[in-house]
Parts: C-alpha cells; sequence; structure tokens
C-alpha cells in the first residue's frame, strides 16, 4: 500500500498543496489533471527527485520521505520515457539489475523473459534512437519493473501515441498489472485512457488533489464543479435550490421545475449547479412507466446534430435559450430519428442527475 | 557534383530542389573561401621553404628536443584540462548556486584575455610570498619545464570546461533521474550515464585543449623563457629562427607542427569516438 500524508512541494510559484491519498497493495491508481496540474511533480516526489517540504510518504508501511531514490524501490517511466541513448534496448531493460543481487545467469534470464514477454526481444540489440513511440514505451516500461519494484508509476505513458497504438497498449498495460499486481500509480490528462486501465482514480488540479473515487462514481457523482467540467460531465445548468424534508425544489432557466432527494450538503435556499450527463438524456418520455415523480422532462429543439456513427451528438436548445447536450447511441437515434428544428421531449431518471455546489 | 544531407532515418539523403541546392551552394561558397584561404596559405609556406629545409630542421638535434617537449608537455596538459573539465562542466551545468553566473565568467575569462598576461601573471604569482612558499616546498615552475605545462594548461583548460558545459547541458539530467530510481547513486548516474554519453564531447574538449597548448607560445616566452634544449617547443623555435633571419627554417617548423597536428587530431579522435 502506498500511504501519502500531507504531502507539500513547492517550486517557484506553484506548489503541491497538501495532497493525501491511500493507494491499496495490487491497485491501478490513476491520478488526471490537465497540463500544469502537478502531476509530474507528484511522481518526482514519490520518487524521491523532488524532496518534499512537508508531509510522509510510506510504501508498504515503510516509510521513505527522506530515502534516496534507489532506495524507495519505486519504478518510474518518465513521459518522454528516457532511455539511454548510448545502451542498446537489452542494456536498457539490464539496467537496474547491476545493483541487484542476482546472479548474472539469472540476471540473463530475466532480461531474456522481459524481452519476451513485451515483444521487444528482436529489438534487443537496437540503439534507443530506432525505436518507434511504441517500443520506446515498451522498452521503459521491461527497464522499470526489471527490478521487481513495490510501485510503478508512469508518468503519461501512451500520451505520445497514436490513438490506435494509445489504445492498444493501456490494455496490454491493464493487463500486465492485473497479471503481476504490481500497485501502479498512473498519471494522465485522458479522459477515456483513465477509463481504460482505472481501478480508482484522482483528480489532481492546480496541485490540488480534489476528488478520488472509483472511474463510475467520478463520472456520476463528480465533488465540485470543477471536476464535472474537467471529467466532461457535459450539462452544468444553474439552478436554485429549496429544502423541502428530505427532498429539494430545483428551479431554474430552460424550464427546470423539479424535486430531486436532498443532499447532505444542501442545507437552506442556495444557488447550485445541476450535472445532466448528456447520455443519461432520453428522447421521449420513456420513463412514464417509473411515474412523473422519478423524472424530469424538458422541451426543447434540436439546433444541431453530429452522427459519429456509435454515438449521436445532438444539440437541443430549450426555453430561456438554455442549450442541452445529448448523446444518444445509434439504435435510440434510428428510433426517434430527429433532425435539426424538431421538437423534441427529453426526459432524464431523476436518480442520473446530481447536485453540486455554485462556486464563486 | 552529388551532394547529400544527413538524416536521422537514413545515413543521407540527396539534395533535391533547386531552392535547397542554392542554399547548399550559399553554404559552401563560405566553406570554401575559409578552407581554400587557408589552404593558399599553407600552399604559399610549401613554396616558400624547400624540401631540404624542412628535412634539415627535422634533423637539428635542438628542433627534435623542441618537437618532443612541445608532445608531451601539451599532451599533459590536454589530460589535466580534461580532468577539470569534466568536473567543471558537469557542477556548472547541472547545479545552480549563488555567484553561478560569476564563477561561469571567471572560467571564461582566459579565452577573452591576451595569453601574454598568463604568463606575466604566473611571473608576478611566484614573486609573492605563497609563490616563493611553493618553489620552497619543491614547486618549481618558473624557467622550467614543469612552468610550461602550467602556463598551457592556465591558457587552454577554458576551452575544454566550455566544451564540456555545452555537452553536459545537452544531456537530458532526467536520464541520470531515471538511473537513480533503477539504483544508481548521484555520482554512480553520472558515471553510468552522463560521463558515457559525454564521451564525444570529452573528445572535442581534450582537442581544444590539447590544440590550444601545443599551439601557445607568448605566455611561454615570459614565464620559462626560450632557453634552448631546456625550455624551447616548437612554437618558441618558429620565434627564435625567425629572429636570426632563419625564415626558410621557420616555416620548415611551422609545416612539421602542421604535420604533428594533424596527426595528433587524427589519433585522438580515432581513440576517443572510437566505433560510434
Amino acid at each position: 500500500m502506498i500511504r501519502i500524508d500531507k504531502l507539500s512541494y513547492s517550486v517557484g510559484t506553484f506548489s503541491l498543496q497538501e495532497i493525501s491519498l491511500e493507494v491499496e497493495r495490487g491497485a491501478y491508481f490513476v491520478l488526471l489533471g490537465p497540463s500544469g496540474s502537478g502531476k509530474t511533480l507528484f511522481l518526482e516526489c514519490l520518487c524521491g527527485l523532488n524532496q518534499i517540504d512537508t508531509g510522509q510518504i510510506s510504501i508498504n508501511s515503510q516509510e521513505v520521505t527522506d530515502r534516496e531514490p534507489r532506495y524507495r524501490r519505486v519504478g518510474y517511466v518518465p513521459q518522454d520515457y528516457a532511455l539511454f541513448p548510448h545502451l542498446s534496448v537489452r542494456e536498457n531493460v539490464a539496467f537496474g539489475l547491476k545493483f541487484g543481487d542476482q546472479i548474472d545467469k539469472e540476471k540473463k534470464q530475466t532480461v531474456d523473459d522481459l524481452l519476451g514477454r513485451f515483444g521487444i526481444e528482436k529489438l534487443a540489440d537496437r540503439l534507443p534512437l530506432r525505436l518507434s513511440g511504441g517500443e520506446k514505451q515498451r522498452t521503459a516500461l521491461a527497464r522499470a519493473i526489471a527490478c521487481r519494484p513495490d510501485v510503478l508509476l508512469l508518468d503519461e505513458p501512451v500520451s505520445a501515441l497514436d490513438e490506435m497504438t494509445r489504445n492498444a497498449l493501456c490494455r496490454d498495460l491493464k493487463r500486465f498489472q492485473s497479471e503481476t499486481g504490481v500497485t501502479t500509480i498512473h498519471v494522465c490528462h485522458n479522459f477515456a485512457e483513465m477509463l481504460t486501465v482505472a481501478d480508482r482514480v484522482g483528480v489532481i488540479e492546480s496541485g490540488r488533489l480534489w476528488q478520488v473515487a472509483e472511474p463510475e462514481e467520478l463520472l456520476r457523482r463528480p465533488k465540485n464543479v470543477r471536476v464535472a467540467q474537467f471529467v466532461q460531465a457535459g450539462n452544468l445548468l444553474p439552478v436554485s435550490v429549496i429544502p423541502r424534508g428530505d427532498r429539494v425544489a430545483l428551479r431554474g432557466a430552460g424550464g427546470i421545475d423539479s424535486e430531486i432527494v436532498r443532499p447532505d450538503w444542501v442545507q437552506g435556499e442556495a444557488d447550485a449547479v445541476l450535472m445532466i450527463r448528456p447520455e443519461s438524456i432520453c428522447v421521449g418520455d420513456v420513463f412514464a412507466e417509473q411515474g412523473s415523480e422519478e423524472t424530469l422532462s424538458l422541451d426543447g429543439t434540436v439546433a444541431d446534430l453530429i452522427d459519429m456513427g456509435a454515438v449521436v451528438y445532438l444539440t437541443v436548445e430549450l426555453a430561456d435559450r438554455v442549450v442541452l447536450s445529448v448523446s444518444l447511441g445509434k439504435q435510440a437515434f434510428l428510433k426517434a430519428k430527429p433532425v435539426s428544428g424538431d421538437l423534441l421531449k427529453l426526459s432524464v431518471n431523476k436518480a442520473d442527475l446530481h447536485l453540486l455546489p455554485q462556486e464563486n | 557534383m552529388k551532394l547529400s544531407l544527413v538524416s536521422d532515418s537514413r545515413p543521407s539523403v540527396p539534395v533535391s530542389g533547386a531552392g535547397s541546392r542554392w542554399f547548399a551552394f550559399a553554404l559552401f561558397s563560405v566553406v570554401v573561401l575559409f578552407v581554400g584561404g587557408w589552404i593558399v596559405l599553407i600552399g604559399a609556406d610549401m613554396a616558400y621553404t624547400n624540401w631540404d629545409s624542412f628535412v634539415e630542421s627535422l634533423l637539428s638535434r635542438e628542433i627534435r628536443a623542441a618537437a618532443w617537449l612541445s608532445l608531451w608537455t601539451s599532451l599533459t596538459t590536454a589530460v589535466l584540462g580534461v580532468l577539470f573539465a569534466v568536473p567543471i562542466g558537469y557542477a556548472l551545468s547541472r547545479y545552480r548556486f549563488p555567484g553561478h553566473t560569476l564563477v561561469d565568467s571567471i572560467v571564461d575569462l582566459p579565452i577573452i584575455m591576451p595569453p601574454l598576461i598568463i604568463g606575466l601573471s604566473l611571473l608576478v604569482f611566484f614573486q609573492t610570498g605563497m609563490g616563493e612558499w611553493l618553489e620552497s616546498i619543491g614547486l618549481r615552475f618558473v624557467f622550467e619545464k614543469s612552468g610550461i605545462v602550467l602556463c598551457q594548461f592556465l591558457a587552454s583548460a577554458s576551452f575544454g570546461i566550455r566544451a564540456l558545459k555545452l555537452t553536459f547541458d545537452g544531456i537530458d539530467p532526467r536520464l541520470e533521474q531515471v538511473a537513480m530510481t533503477l539504483g544508481c547513486s548521484r555520482a554512480g548516474a553520472f558515471f553510468r550515464v552522463a560521463l558515457p554519453m559525454a564521451r564525444r564531447g570529452i573528445v572535442v574538449g581534450a582537442i581544444l585543449v590539447w590544440t590550444r597548448a601545443f599551439g601557445i607560445f607568448g605566455p611561454l616566452m615570459v614565464f620559462v623563457g626560450a632557453v634552448r634544449m631546456r625550455t624551447e617547443v616548437l612554437p618558441t623555435s618558429i620565434y627564435l629562427e625567425q629572429s636570426v633571419g632563419r625564415i626558410e627554417a621557420a616555416l620548415a617548423v611551422g609545416m612539421l607542427m602542421l604535420l604533428l597536428a594533424i596527426v595528433g587530431l587524427v589519433i585522438i579522435r580515432r581513440v576517443g569516438i572510437g566505433r560510434s
């Protein structure tokens, strides 16, 4: 298990602010954040490349806060892979084994196994300059795990690759992690990449860790507007909330007038943001059988339509010029067959609505 | 003429297109002007002197002693220069500290200042209390062969330091950081990653130090004098020969220096860069 307690680190005007985090042994944790949010700095602090200002870092119950990088038992794959250009692929993979206690025969066997496992045995004698992006990534990964680290730290490991290679390598990463059970922290800014690999995910922005959750929970229940925007929640509509016992009344532009279960944070009348994910919205009153009490109904006009093949994105204009993004699966789209200018009745299961506090 | 362009993916690619050819033509006009100028200059020297003078110079006891002294002092200086340039270049490249800019500038001073001043400064220093104390414990340099190495070192080490600093600047510190996560200490990362990667830079630094040391003359005249068979190096020989009107002999020594320099450069490149 990795336990990070109130980690703070400043460099220039930027700082990581009291980050606390626990990652279970064998988990695949993704730290998601935009460029410049402090993801790489955070990984460097875990590696010991940056000496943190305050806080504690423990790996498998051993406190490593003041340990040199070589004594932390971490495998680090930086964003640019940082392969040693003067060494062949084989020599790169074998680099860390020089410091271990394996005999030469075992080291050679370990390197051969890793070259085979990552499908780079035919490239063993090549210099990194002559490798493709995917080959470099595999070599860097093999090098990082050759010493059997307790933790694998991956800094945007597939961001420099084309989409096809990226998807394939993400699946490989996940499979490899499942097979070996090595605790992994993977840093990225790509939402789809996160969904492919993550058991749990943390959202970092401006040096602060805003939320840690399972991917599904992060999608459905972001903690605040900042996280909701980053996880591409889609529709964030301003509403007024009035508590009524264990429920709360919503009033807002676009014809929003409904009641939902009161979230804990709503203590009195307040301004809030209603989150409706585009894929939660249905065309027609498909939740009628559940009773209107459990459905939010909206009326609008189709303003725009983009057919992406498997999914069709609609832009629907509600009353008061409020714009709503709707994504329909191909089947649902063909059933409704809306075109620009059509009047549409939309419905959302209230269980899919999420109320967020309004931020200043 | 077949012209090709160095490429990352292939050994070379042919230059094609009128624009590219004109650009290459402009570049090579400057190359030809510079290299051609030197060839003409050397050609004029060779025309002025003759084979007999050249052979006579080579057979002269004084010139042979000066050549040997020039070679071993300049090579010693090159080794010393690299031994200083590697740690200084690395420290200036990787670390930031109060006074970094000042130290960086002081390192460059010998490149800017007239070499003669180095000889004068050394002469003055060895007349101070500290200088006299050094001589009293056996570290004698004034008018000694060891003084030649000291003079050459002070005049040329900066070129090596500059070359090595630029080399280390070009090596991504991230590589050493990764090496540290793989089991290296800070020093281990330097010796296993940065130093092997700086190999070409070390060779370039050694060449710069050696060539400068081999050709230096002014400070030697001041600090160690021009005593035949004792502190006479080849540049001193040229001065001594021309000062008594033996221009042909002076040019012959110049040709000998040129020959030794070419042989030396080829050897350093071969040994240093090797298969890469």
